[in-house]
Protein backbone atom coordinates (compact mmCIF):
# COMPACT_ATOMS: atom_id res chain seq x y z
CA UNK A 1 0.00 0.00 0.00
CA UNK A 2 3.13 2.03 1.19
CA UNK A 3 4.36 1.67 -2.70
CA UNK A 4 1.49 1.91 -4.16
CA UNK A 5 0.44 5.81 -2.35
CA UNK A 6 4.62 6.39 -2.98
CA UNK A 7 4.44 5.48 -6.81
CA UNK A 8 1.03 7.57 -6.92
CA UNK A 9 2.71 11.04 -5.60
CA UNK A 10 5.91 10.19 -7.55
CA UNK A 11 3.73 10.01 -11.13
CA UNK A 12 1.52 13.09 -9.86
CA UNK A 13 4.77 15.06 -9.98
CA UNK A 14 6.43 13.99 -12.75
CA UNK A 15 2.72 14.88 -14.37
CA UNK A 16 2.76 18.59 -12.70
CA UNK A 17 6.32 19.15 -13.82
CA UNK A 18 5.49 17.85 -17.27
CA UNK A 19 2.67 20.32 -17.64
CA UNK A 20 5.21 23.19 -16.56
CA UNK A 21 7.60 22.47 -18.62
CA UNK A 22 4.70 22.63 -22.12
CA UNK A 23 2.69 25.16 -20.56
CA UNK A 24 5.64 27.89 -19.97
CA UNK A 25 5.84 30.95 -22.02
CA UNK A 26 7.66 30.44 -25.26
CA UNK A 27 7.81 26.73 -24.88
CA UNK A 28 6.75 24.81 -28.03
CA UNK A 29 6.82 21.22 -29.28
CA UNK A 30 7.50 22.05 -32.84
CA UNK A 31 9.70 25.19 -32.07
CA UNK A 32 13.06 24.85 -33.85
CA UNK A 33 15.94 26.69 -33.09
CA UNK A 34 18.30 26.18 -36.36
CA UNK A 35 21.41 27.22 -34.92
CA UNK A 36 21.64 24.61 -32.93
CA UNK A 37 20.27 21.50 -34.11
CA UNK A 38 21.36 18.46 -31.67
CA UNK A 39 22.60 20.57 -29.19
CA UNK A 40 23.66 19.96 -25.36
CA UNK A 41 21.92 21.52 -21.95
CA UNK A 42 22.12 24.47 -21.94
CA UNK A 43 20.51 27.82 -20.21
CA UNK A 44 17.66 27.52 -23.09
CA UNK A 45 16.94 24.19 -23.93
CA UNK A 46 17.64 22.54 -20.20
CA UNK A 47 17.58 18.89 -22.05
CA UNK A 48 19.65 19.94 -25.37
CA UNK A 49 17.72 19.63 -28.89
CA UNK A 50 16.79 17.19 -31.24
CA UNK A 51 18.36 16.86 -34.94
CA UNK A 52 15.96 19.73 -36.33
CA UNK A 53 16.56 22.01 -33.40
CA UNK A 54 13.64 21.17 -31.44
CA UNK A 55 13.79 21.34 -27.50
CA UNK A 56 13.89 17.83 -26.37
CA UNK A 57 12.56 18.65 -22.97
CA UNK A 58 9.22 20.04 -24.05
CA UNK A 59 9.30 17.15 -26.40
CA UNK A 60 9.82 14.75 -23.91
CA UNK A 61 7.11 16.29 -21.56
CA UNK A 62 4.55 16.60 -24.36
CA UNK A 63 4.89 13.11 -25.22
CA UNK A 64 4.69 11.94 -22.02
CA UNK A 65 1.34 14.00 -20.98
CA UNK A 66 0.15 12.81 -24.67
CA UNK A 67 0.62 8.97 -24.00
CA UNK A 68 -0.53 9.39 -20.54
CA UNK A 69 -3.86 11.04 -21.51
CA UNK A 70 -4.27 8.81 -24.42
CA UNK A 71 -3.32 5.37 -23.17
CA UNK A 72 -6.06 6.51 -19.39
CA UNK A 73 -8.74 7.46 -22.38
CA UNK A 74 -8.26 4.48 -24.37
CA UNK A 75 -8.13 2.21 -20.45
CA UNK A 76 -11.59 3.89 -19.69
CA UNK A 77 -13.07 2.72 -23.07
CA UNK A 78 -11.54 -0.50 -23.12
CA UNK A 79 -13.21 -1.07 -19.44
CA UNK A 80 -16.47 0.15 -20.26
CA UNK A 81 -16.54 -2.13 -23.15
CA UNK A 82 -15.10 -4.98 -21.13
CA UNK A 83 -17.53 -4.14 -18.49
CA UNK A 84 -20.52 -3.54 -20.82
CA UNK A 85 -19.67 -7.08 -22.99
CA UNK A 86 -19.00 -8.57 -20.24
CA UNK A 87 -21.95 -8.36 -18.05
CA UNK A 88 -24.54 -8.40 -20.50
CA UNK A 89 -23.37 -11.56 -21.68
CA UNK A 90 -23.39 -13.02 -18.27
CA UNK A 91 -26.89 -12.09 -17.61
CA UNK A 92 -27.87 -13.01 -20.99
CA UNK A 93 -29.67 -16.48 -21.92
CA UNK A 94 -26.86 -18.85 -22.26
CA UNK A 95 -26.55 -18.66 -26.24
CA UNK A 96 -26.26 -15.04 -26.28
CA UNK A 97 -23.71 -15.29 -23.35
CA UNK A 98 -21.32 -18.17 -25.32
CA UNK A 99 -22.07 -15.84 -28.78
CA UNK A 100 -20.76 -12.94 -26.45
CA UNK A 101 -17.08 -15.15 -25.40
CA UNK A 102 -17.06 -16.30 -29.11
CA UNK A 103 -16.74 -12.93 -30.61
CA UNK A 104 -14.00 -11.98 -27.33
CA UNK A 105 -12.44 -15.05 -29.10
CA UNK A 106 -11.93 -14.12 -32.15
CA UNK A 107 -10.09 -10.85 -30.92
CA UNK A 108 -8.11 -12.41 -28.60
CA UNK A 109 -6.94 -14.83 -31.71
CA UNK A 110 -5.73 -11.57 -33.47
CA UNK A 111 -1.95 -11.06 -32.54
CA UNK A 112 -2.99 -6.86 -31.53
CA UNK A 113 0.49 -5.62 -33.02
CA UNK A 114 -0.85 -7.10 -36.41
CA UNK A 115 -4.02 -5.87 -36.20
CA UNK A 116 -2.63 -2.35 -35.35
CA UNK A 117 -0.07 -2.30 -38.28
CA UNK A 118 -2.94 -3.51 -40.68
CA UNK A 119 -5.20 -0.86 -39.37
CA UNK A 120 -2.83 2.17 -39.29
CA UNK A 121 -1.30 1.01 -42.82
CA UNK A 122 -5.09 1.27 -44.07
CA UNK A 123 -5.31 5.06 -43.11
CA UNK A 124 -5.46 7.48 -45.69
CA UNK A 125 -2.08 9.08 -46.69
CA UNK A 126 -2.63 12.35 -45.89
CA UNK A 127 -3.81 11.62 -42.52
CA UNK A 128 -2.96 14.21 -39.93
CA UNK A 129 -0.84 14.08 -36.52
CA UNK A 130 -3.49 14.51 -34.03
CA UNK A 131 -5.88 12.22 -36.10
CA UNK A 132 -2.95 9.57 -36.45
CA UNK A 133 -2.84 10.06 -32.75
CA UNK A 134 -6.55 9.82 -31.62
CA UNK A 135 -6.89 6.21 -33.90
CA UNK A 136 -3.83 4.84 -32.36
CA UNK A 137 -5.53 5.14 -29.24
CA UNK A 138 -8.74 3.97 -30.49
CA UNK A 139 -7.17 0.83 -32.02
CA UNK A 140 -5.68 0.12 -28.77
CA UNK A 141 -9.27 0.74 -27.12
CA UNK A 142 -11.03 -1.76 -29.67
CA UNK A 143 -8.23 -4.71 -29.23
CA UNK A 144 -7.74 -4.43 -25.39
CA UNK A 145 -11.21 -5.10 -24.04
CA UNK A 146 -11.72 -8.72 -24.82
CA UNK A 147 -9.12 -10.24 -22.30
CA UNK A 148 -10.63 -8.17 -19.84
CA UNK A 149 -14.35 -8.94 -20.88
CA UNK A 150 -13.58 -12.94 -20.65
CA UNK A 151 -12.47 -11.66 -16.85
CA UNK A 152 -15.21 -9.81 -15.69
CA UNK A 153 -17.81 -12.24 -17.75
CA UNK A 154 -16.08 -14.87 -14.94
CA UNK A 155 -16.72 -12.27 -12.18
CA UNK A 156 -20.65 -11.64 -13.26
CA UNK A 157 -21.45 -15.16 -13.78
CA UNK A 158 -20.33 -16.01 -9.77
CA UNK A 159 -22.38 -12.69 -8.99
CA UNK A 160 -25.40 -14.53 -10.88
CA UNK A 161 -24.97 -17.40 -9.06
CA UNK A 162 -24.66 -15.51 -5.73
CA UNK A 163 -27.23 -16.32 -3.27
CA UNK A 164 -27.94 -12.58 -2.83
CA UNK A 165 -28.50 -12.06 -6.22
CA UNK A 166 -31.18 -15.31 -6.62
CA UNK A 167 -33.07 -13.07 -3.47
CA UNK A 168 -32.82 -10.21 -5.07
CA UNK A 169 -34.16 -11.96 -8.58
CA UNK A 170 -36.73 -13.96 -6.50
CA UNK A 171 -38.20 -10.84 -5.08
CA UNK A 172 -38.42 -8.80 -8.41
CA UNK A 173 -36.04 -6.74 -9.15
CA UNK A 174 -35.93 -5.78 -12.08
CA UNK A 175 -32.82 -5.87 -14.92
CA UNK A 176 -31.83 -1.95 -13.76
CA UNK A 177 -31.97 -2.44 -10.68
CA UNK A 178 -29.91 -5.37 -10.51
CA UNK A 179 -27.29 -3.46 -12.22
CA UNK A 180 -27.74 -1.00 -9.62
CA UNK A 181 -26.06 -3.42 -7.44
CA UNK A 182 -23.66 -5.74 -9.83
CA UNK A 183 -21.48 -2.91 -11.44
CA UNK A 184 -20.16 -1.46 -7.49
CA UNK A 185 -19.58 -5.20 -7.16
CA UNK A 186 -17.51 -5.67 -10.29
CA UNK A 187 -15.47 -2.38 -9.54
CA UNK A 188 -12.62 -4.96 -7.60
CA UNK A 189 -12.08 -6.75 -10.63
CA UNK A 190 -12.39 -3.61 -13.42
CA UNK A 191 -10.24 -1.10 -11.67
CA UNK A 192 -6.98 -3.74 -11.55
CA UNK A 193 -8.17 -3.88 -15.58
CA UNK A 194 -8.55 -0.17 -16.08
CA UNK A 195 -4.90 0.64 -14.18
CA UNK A 196 -2.96 -2.62 -15.93
CA UNK A 197 -4.34 -1.24 -19.67
CA UNK A 198 -2.52 1.97 -19.18
CA UNK A 199 1.36 0.95 -19.30
CA UNK A 200 0.29 -2.08 -21.83
CA UNK A 201 -1.15 0.82 -24.10
CA UNK A 202 1.65 2.94 -23.47
CA UNK A 203 3.99 0.67 -24.34
CA UNK A 204 2.24 -0.09 -27.15
CA UNK A 205 2.27 2.91 -28.19
CA UNK A 206 6.26 3.46 -28.29
CA UNK A 207 5.75 -0.02 -29.91
CA UNK A 208 4.08 0.93 -32.84
CA UNK A 209 5.82 4.59 -32.73
CA UNK A 210 9.60 2.90 -33.06
CA UNK A 211 8.05 1.11 -36.20
CA UNK A 212 7.13 4.27 -38.00
CA UNK A 213 3.51 3.06 -37.45
CA UNK A 214 2.65 5.51 -34.56
CA UNK A 215 1.51 8.77 -34.16
CA UNK A 216 2.51 11.42 -36.78
CA UNK A 217 5.55 14.41 -36.72
CA UNK A 218 5.68 16.84 -35.59
CA UNK A 219 3.59 15.75 -32.41
CA UNK A 220 5.88 14.31 -30.09
CA UNK A 221 5.43 10.62 -28.71
CA UNK A 222 7.69 8.27 -27.01
CA UNK A 223 7.57 5.95 -30.34
CA UNK A 224 9.22 8.36 -32.58
CA UNK A 225 11.39 9.41 -30.14
CA UNK A 226 12.96 6.25 -29.34
CA UNK A 227 13.96 6.40 -33.04
CA UNK A 228 16.54 8.53 -32.30
CA UNK A 229 18.38 5.99 -31.19
CA UNK A 230 18.78 3.86 -34.19
CA UNK A 231 21.18 6.72 -34.89
CA UNK A 232 24.39 5.65 -34.14
CA UNK A 233 26.30 9.32 -34.94
CA UNK A 234 24.03 10.87 -32.56
CA UNK A 235 24.35 8.97 -29.38
CA UNK A 236 28.07 9.95 -29.39
CA UNK A 237 26.98 13.58 -29.82
CA UNK A 238 25.16 13.81 -27.06
CA UNK A 239 24.09 11.52 -24.01
CA UNK A 240 20.61 13.32 -23.66
CA UNK A 241 18.94 10.95 -26.56
CA UNK A 242 18.53 8.29 -23.90
CA UNK A 243 16.48 10.74 -21.70
CA UNK A 244 13.23 9.70 -23.28
CA UNK A 245 14.19 5.92 -22.77
CA UNK A 246 14.56 6.38 -19.61
CA UNK A 247 12.00 8.41 -18.51
CA UNK A 248 9.87 5.89 -20.33
CA UNK A 249 11.25 3.34 -18.22
CA UNK A 250 10.77 5.28 -15.01
CA UNK A 251 6.90 6.17 -15.78
CA UNK A 252 6.26 2.46 -16.29
CA UNK A 253 7.68 0.91 -13.71
CA UNK A 254 5.55 3.75 -11.52
CA UNK A 255 2.41 2.54 -13.30
CA UNK A 256 2.81 -1.02 -13.25
CA UNK A 257 3.57 -0.29 -9.34
CA UNK A 258 0.26 1.34 -8.80
CA UNK A 259 -1.44 -1.77 -10.88
CA UNK A 260 0.69 -4.38 -9.08
CA UNK A 261 -0.73 -2.90 -5.36
CA UNK A 262 -4.58 -2.98 -6.14
CA UNK B 1 -16.30 -41.44 -28.15
CA UNK B 2 -17.01 -38.40 -26.01
CA UNK B 3 -13.54 -37.55 -26.06
CA UNK B 4 -13.74 -37.47 -30.51
CA UNK B 5 -16.92 -35.83 -30.21
CA UNK B 6 -15.68 -32.98 -28.10
CA UNK B 7 -12.04 -33.09 -29.87
CA UNK B 8 -14.48 -32.84 -32.95
CA UNK B 9 -16.58 -29.41 -31.13
CA UNK B 10 -13.62 -28.06 -29.89
CA UNK B 11 -12.00 -28.06 -34.06
CA UNK B 12 -15.57 -26.63 -35.27
CA UNK B 13 -15.29 -24.00 -32.84
CA UNK B 14 -11.67 -22.94 -33.69
CA UNK B 15 -12.31 -23.54 -37.87
CA UNK B 16 -15.22 -21.09 -37.01
CA UNK B 17 -12.65 -18.53 -35.17
CA UNK B 18 -10.40 -18.39 -37.89
CA UNK B 19 -12.89 -18.21 -40.42
CA UNK B 20 -14.97 -15.38 -38.44
CA UNK B 21 -11.08 -13.98 -37.90
CA UNK B 22 -11.01 -14.03 -42.07
CA UNK B 23 -14.55 -12.21 -42.44
CA UNK B 24 -14.33 -9.39 -39.65
CA UNK B 25 -10.48 -8.92 -41.18
CA UNK B 26 -11.74 -7.94 -44.55
CA UNK B 27 -14.50 -5.99 -43.41
CA UNK B 28 -11.72 -3.98 -41.29
CA UNK B 29 -9.52 -3.69 -44.27
CA UNK B 30 -12.28 -2.40 -46.75
CA UNK B 31 -14.38 0.25 -44.99
CA UNK B 32 -10.76 1.78 -43.57
CA UNK B 33 -10.40 4.78 -44.87
CA UNK B 34 -7.79 5.26 -46.77
CA UNK B 35 -8.63 1.40 -48.18
CA UNK B 36 -8.73 2.77 -52.04
CA UNK B 37 -5.96 4.56 -52.24
CA UNK B 38 -2.42 2.88 -52.99
CA UNK B 39 0.75 4.60 -52.14
CA UNK B 40 2.16 3.33 -56.11
CA UNK B 41 -0.28 6.23 -57.46
CA UNK B 42 2.60 8.47 -55.54
CA UNK B 43 5.77 7.16 -57.46
CA UNK B 44 7.07 9.05 -60.30
CA UNK B 45 8.11 5.92 -62.30
CA UNK B 46 4.89 4.65 -63.04
CA UNK B 47 3.35 6.54 -66.15
CA UNK B 48 -0.35 7.49 -66.98
CA UNK B 49 -1.33 4.34 -68.06
CA UNK B 50 -0.64 2.88 -64.64
CA UNK B 51 -1.96 4.45 -62.53
CA UNK B 52 -5.28 4.45 -64.64
CA UNK B 53 -4.88 0.73 -63.82
CA UNK B 54 -4.25 1.18 -60.62
CA UNK B 55 -7.49 3.12 -59.48
CA UNK B 56 -9.19 0.81 -61.93
CA UNK B 57 -8.03 -2.34 -59.77
CA UNK B 58 -8.78 -0.36 -56.62
CA UNK B 59 -12.13 0.32 -58.09
CA UNK B 60 -13.15 -3.54 -59.00
CA UNK B 61 -11.92 -4.23 -56.06
CA UNK B 62 -14.59 -2.05 -54.09
CA UNK B 63 -17.63 -4.79 -53.15
CA UNK B 64 -17.23 -6.32 -49.61
CA UNK B 65 -18.31 -9.47 -51.23
CA UNK B 66 -15.95 -10.01 -54.48
CA UNK B 67 -13.37 -9.11 -51.74
CA UNK B 68 -14.17 -12.20 -49.61
CA UNK B 69 -14.67 -14.06 -52.23
CA UNK B 70 -11.49 -13.39 -53.75
CA UNK B 71 -10.11 -13.87 -50.44
CA UNK B 72 -11.19 -17.12 -49.65
CA UNK B 73 -10.53 -18.35 -53.14
CA UNK B 74 -7.02 -17.29 -52.93
CA UNK B 75 -6.93 -19.11 -49.02
CA UNK B 76 -8.13 -22.41 -50.60
CA UNK B 77 -6.07 -22.35 -54.18
CA UNK B 78 -3.05 -21.95 -51.79
CA UNK B 79 -1.86 -18.57 -53.24
CA UNK B 80 -2.69 -16.64 -50.34
CA UNK B 81 -3.39 -13.92 -52.85
CA UNK B 82 -1.04 -11.40 -55.23
CA UNK B 83 1.81 -9.18 -53.19
CA UNK B 84 0.38 -5.38 -54.53
CA UNK B 85 4.43 -4.47 -53.90
CA UNK B 86 6.17 -7.47 -55.45
CA UNK B 87 3.38 -8.79 -58.11
CA UNK B 88 4.19 -12.53 -56.53
CA UNK B 89 2.35 -14.88 -55.00
CA UNK B 90 1.68 -13.84 -51.28
CA UNK B 91 2.83 -17.69 -50.63
CA UNK B 92 5.94 -17.64 -52.35
CA UNK B 93 7.06 -14.59 -49.29
CA UNK B 94 5.79 -16.23 -46.90
CA UNK B 95 7.17 -20.01 -47.23
CA UNK B 96 10.85 -19.28 -47.00
CA UNK B 97 10.35 -16.74 -44.14
CA UNK B 98 8.25 -19.61 -42.17
CA UNK B 99 10.82 -21.71 -41.06
CA UNK B 100 13.21 -18.28 -39.95
CA UNK B 101 10.41 -16.97 -37.76
CA UNK B 102 9.55 -20.56 -36.26
CA UNK B 103 13.06 -21.20 -35.72
CA UNK B 104 13.20 -17.70 -34.13
CA UNK B 105 10.25 -18.24 -31.67
CA UNK B 106 10.81 -21.90 -30.95
CA UNK B 107 14.52 -20.97 -29.66
CA UNK B 108 13.37 -18.11 -27.57
CA UNK B 109 10.45 -20.11 -26.18
CA UNK B 110 12.77 -22.97 -24.92
CA UNK B 111 14.94 -20.61 -23.46
CA UNK B 112 12.34 -18.52 -21.73
CA UNK B 113 10.67 -21.11 -20.30
CA UNK B 114 13.71 -22.90 -18.65
CA UNK B 115 15.00 -19.92 -16.96
CA UNK B 116 11.75 -18.40 -16.32
CA UNK B 117 11.21 -22.03 -14.23
CA UNK B 118 14.28 -22.61 -12.81
CA UNK B 119 14.40 -18.48 -11.52
CA UNK B 120 11.25 -19.37 -10.43
CA UNK B 121 12.03 -21.86 -8.60
CA UNK B 122 14.79 -20.19 -6.98
CA UNK B 123 12.39 -17.76 -5.98
CA UNK B 124 9.29 -19.52 -4.82
CA UNK B 125 11.69 -21.64 -2.20
CA UNK B 126 11.93 -18.05 -0.21
CA UNK B 127 9.24 -17.20 1.92
CA UNK B 128 8.22 -13.87 0.45
CA UNK B 129 8.87 -12.80 -2.41
CA UNK B 130 12.00 -11.39 -2.93
CA UNK B 131 13.21 -7.84 -4.67
CA UNK B 132 16.58 -9.97 -6.09
CA UNK B 133 14.27 -11.53 -8.43
CA UNK B 134 10.93 -9.52 -8.64
CA UNK B 135 13.30 -6.31 -9.98
CA UNK B 136 14.93 -7.45 -12.54
CA UNK B 137 11.32 -8.96 -14.41
CA UNK B 138 9.24 -5.68 -13.89
CA UNK B 139 12.25 -3.60 -15.29
CA UNK B 140 12.46 -6.11 -18.44
CA UNK B 141 8.65 -5.88 -18.51
CA UNK B 142 8.44 -1.97 -18.49
CA UNK B 143 11.00 -1.85 -21.09
CA UNK B 144 9.04 -1.77 -24.93
CA UNK B 145 10.44 -4.21 -27.08
CA UNK B 146 11.67 -2.00 -29.42
CA UNK B 147 13.57 -0.51 -27.38
CA UNK B 148 14.83 -3.23 -25.74
CA UNK B 149 16.05 -4.87 -29.64
CA UNK B 150 17.93 -1.12 -30.27
CA UNK B 151 19.54 -0.87 -27.15
CA UNK B 152 21.19 -4.66 -27.56
CA UNK B 153 22.12 -3.83 -30.85
CA UNK B 154 23.97 -0.52 -29.94
CA UNK B 155 25.38 -2.89 -27.07
CA UNK B 156 27.12 -4.44 -29.53
CA UNK B 157 25.95 -7.85 -27.61
CA UNK B 158 22.78 -10.09 -27.78
CA UNK B 159 20.71 -11.07 -31.18
CA UNK B 160 16.93 -11.45 -31.51
CA UNK B 161 16.83 -14.53 -29.96
CA UNK B 162 18.42 -13.26 -26.63
CA UNK B 163 15.69 -10.02 -26.41
CA UNK B 164 12.46 -11.97 -27.17
CA UNK B 165 14.09 -14.90 -24.51
CA UNK B 166 14.21 -12.43 -21.78
CA UNK B 167 11.14 -10.31 -22.51
CA UNK B 168 9.20 -14.29 -22.73
CA UNK B 169 11.31 -15.31 -19.40
CA UNK B 170 9.91 -11.70 -17.73
CA UNK B 171 6.27 -12.63 -18.13
CA UNK B 172 6.46 -16.19 -17.71
CA UNK B 173 8.30 -15.21 -14.43
CA UNK B 174 5.68 -13.04 -12.94
CA UNK B 175 3.12 -16.25 -13.62
CA UNK B 176 5.73 -19.18 -12.47
CA UNK B 177 6.42 -17.45 -9.89
CA UNK B 178 2.86 -16.84 -8.53
CA UNK B 179 1.31 -20.32 -9.36
CA UNK B 180 4.93 -22.26 -7.73
CA UNK B 181 4.18 -19.86 -4.21
CA UNK B 182 0.33 -20.88 -4.48
CA UNK B 183 1.58 -25.00 -5.17
CA UNK B 184 4.42 -25.02 -2.07
CA UNK B 185 1.55 -24.01 0.42
CA UNK B 186 -0.75 -27.08 -0.03
CA UNK B 187 -1.02 -28.79 2.90
CA UNK B 188 0.06 -32.09 1.39
CA UNK B 189 3.09 -30.64 0.32
CA UNK B 190 3.93 -28.96 3.85
CA UNK B 191 3.70 -32.43 5.31
CA UNK B 192 5.49 -34.45 2.65
CA UNK B 193 8.00 -31.46 2.84
CA UNK B 194 7.85 -32.00 6.89
CA UNK B 195 8.96 -36.17 6.06
CA UNK B 196 11.87 -34.78 4.65
CA UNK B 197 11.29 -35.63 0.86
CA UNK B 198 13.71 -34.02 -1.50
CA UNK B 199 12.65 -31.10 -3.39
CA UNK B 200 13.54 -32.49 -6.61
CA UNK B 201 11.02 -35.13 -6.39
CA UNK B 202 8.55 -32.86 -4.92
CA UNK B 203 8.67 -30.71 -7.84
CA UNK B 204 8.69 -33.86 -10.44
CA UNK B 205 6.24 -36.08 -9.02
CA UNK B 206 3.87 -33.33 -7.14
CA UNK B 207 4.15 -29.71 -8.09
CA UNK B 208 4.74 -29.99 -11.44
CA UNK B 209 1.50 -32.58 -12.38
CA UNK B 210 -0.43 -30.09 -10.26
CA UNK B 211 0.65 -26.81 -12.48
CA UNK B 212 0.32 -28.43 -15.42
CA UNK B 213 -3.11 -27.26 -16.78
CA UNK B 214 -1.95 -23.49 -15.89
CA UNK B 215 1.40 -24.52 -17.45
CA UNK B 216 -0.51 -25.16 -21.00
CA UNK B 217 -2.50 -22.08 -20.57
CA UNK B 218 0.79 -19.92 -20.04
CA UNK B 219 2.02 -21.69 -22.93
CA UNK B 220 -0.39 -20.08 -25.19
CA UNK B 221 0.20 -16.94 -23.68
CA UNK B 222 4.19 -16.93 -24.44
CA UNK B 223 3.45 -17.78 -28.50
CA UNK B 224 0.85 -14.61 -28.25
CA UNK B 225 3.57 -12.65 -26.02
CA UNK B 226 6.30 -14.22 -28.94
CA UNK B 227 4.10 -13.21 -31.68
CA UNK B 228 3.83 -9.63 -30.83
CA UNK B 229 7.63 -9.41 -29.85
CA UNK B 230 8.04 -10.39 -33.34
CA UNK B 231 8.10 -7.32 -35.43
CA UNK B 232 9.94 -4.73 -33.46
CA UNK B 233 12.72 -7.80 -32.95
CA UNK B 234 12.89 -8.87 -36.55
CA UNK B 235 12.61 -5.28 -38.13
CA UNK B 236 15.40 -3.67 -35.91
CA UNK B 237 17.97 -6.55 -36.21
CA UNK B 238 16.73 -7.37 -39.89
CA UNK B 239 16.04 -11.27 -39.53
CA UNK B 240 14.03 -12.09 -42.55
CA UNK B 241 11.11 -13.38 -41.24
CA UNK B 242 7.13 -12.66 -41.19
CA UNK B 243 7.63 -9.93 -38.85
CA UNK B 244 9.69 -7.97 -41.24
CA UNK B 245 7.70 -9.16 -43.94
CA UNK B 246 4.31 -8.04 -42.47
CA UNK B 247 6.07 -4.26 -41.33
CA UNK B 248 7.44 -3.92 -45.15
CA UNK B 249 3.48 -4.46 -46.10
CA UNK B 250 2.49 -2.17 -43.67
CA UNK B 251 5.41 0.71 -44.51
CA UNK B 252 3.99 -0.33 -48.40
CA UNK B 253 0.46 -0.49 -47.93
CA UNK B 254 0.59 -4.08 -49.50
CA UNK B 255 -2.27 -5.00 -47.60
CA UNK B 256 -3.00 -8.49 -49.19
CA UNK B 257 0.59 -9.84 -47.37
CA UNK B 258 -0.24 -7.99 -44.21
CA UNK B 259 -3.90 -9.95 -44.14
CA UNK B 260 -2.19 -13.19 -44.98
CA UNK B 261 0.60 -12.81 -42.34
CA UNK B 262 -2.31 -11.54 -39.71
CA UNK B 263 -4.25 -14.97 -41.02
CA UNK B 264 -1.43 -17.25 -40.55
CA UNK B 265 -0.23 -15.74 -36.73
CA UNK B 266 -4.69 -16.12 -35.52
CA UNK B 267 -4.30 -19.74 -36.90
CA UNK B 268 -0.93 -20.54 -35.14
CA UNK B 269 -2.69 -18.57 -31.64
CA UNK B 270 -6.15 -20.38 -32.19
CA UNK B 271 -4.57 -23.78 -32.70
CA UNK B 272 -2.10 -23.56 -29.98
CA UNK B 273 -5.28 -22.63 -27.78
CA UNK B 274 -7.30 -25.44 -28.86
CA UNK B 275 -4.05 -27.97 -28.74
CA UNK B 276 -3.41 -26.74 -25.08
CA UNK B 277 -7.01 -26.97 -24.01
CA UNK B 278 -7.01 -30.28 -25.17
CA UNK B 279 -3.88 -31.69 -24.21
CA UNK B 280 -5.04 -30.29 -20.37
CA UNK B 281 -8.14 -31.69 -20.47
CA UNK B 282 -6.08 -34.90 -21.54
CA UNK B 283 -4.05 -34.68 -18.37
CA UNK B 284 -6.98 -34.00 -15.97
CA UNK B 285 -8.59 -37.46 -17.46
Amino acid sequence: MRGRLLASWLLLGLVLIAVAVVAAPGSSYSNQDREQPLAGASMHHLAGTDTLGRDRLVRVAAAFLLSLAGAIAAAAVTTAAAAGVGTLSAFSPATLGRLGMLVCDVFLALPWLFMLMMVRSALPLTTSPAHSAAITFLVLAALGWPACARAVYRGALDLRNSEWMLQARAGGLRGKQIARHVLPNLVPLLMPQFLICIPAFIIAEANLGALGLGIGEPLPSWGGMLLELDNSSMLLQTSWVYLPIALLILILLLLEAIAVEV
Amino acid sequence: MNSAVSLLKRLARTVLIVFLVVVGSTVLIRFAPGYLSDAREMDARYGDAARAELSAEAARSVSLRQMLSMEMSAWTNGSLGLSRQYDVPVLELVLPRLAVTGGLMLRAIVFAWSLALCASLLSSAGRNPSLLWQAPAALLLGVPTAAMATICLLAGSGGPVLVMTLLLAARDFKFLDRLLRMAWLDPHLLQARAQGLTTFRLVRAHILPSITPQLLALATLSIVTALSALVPVEVIFSVPGLGQLAWNAAMNRDLPVLLAVTMIMAIAVTFSGMASDRFGEWQRA
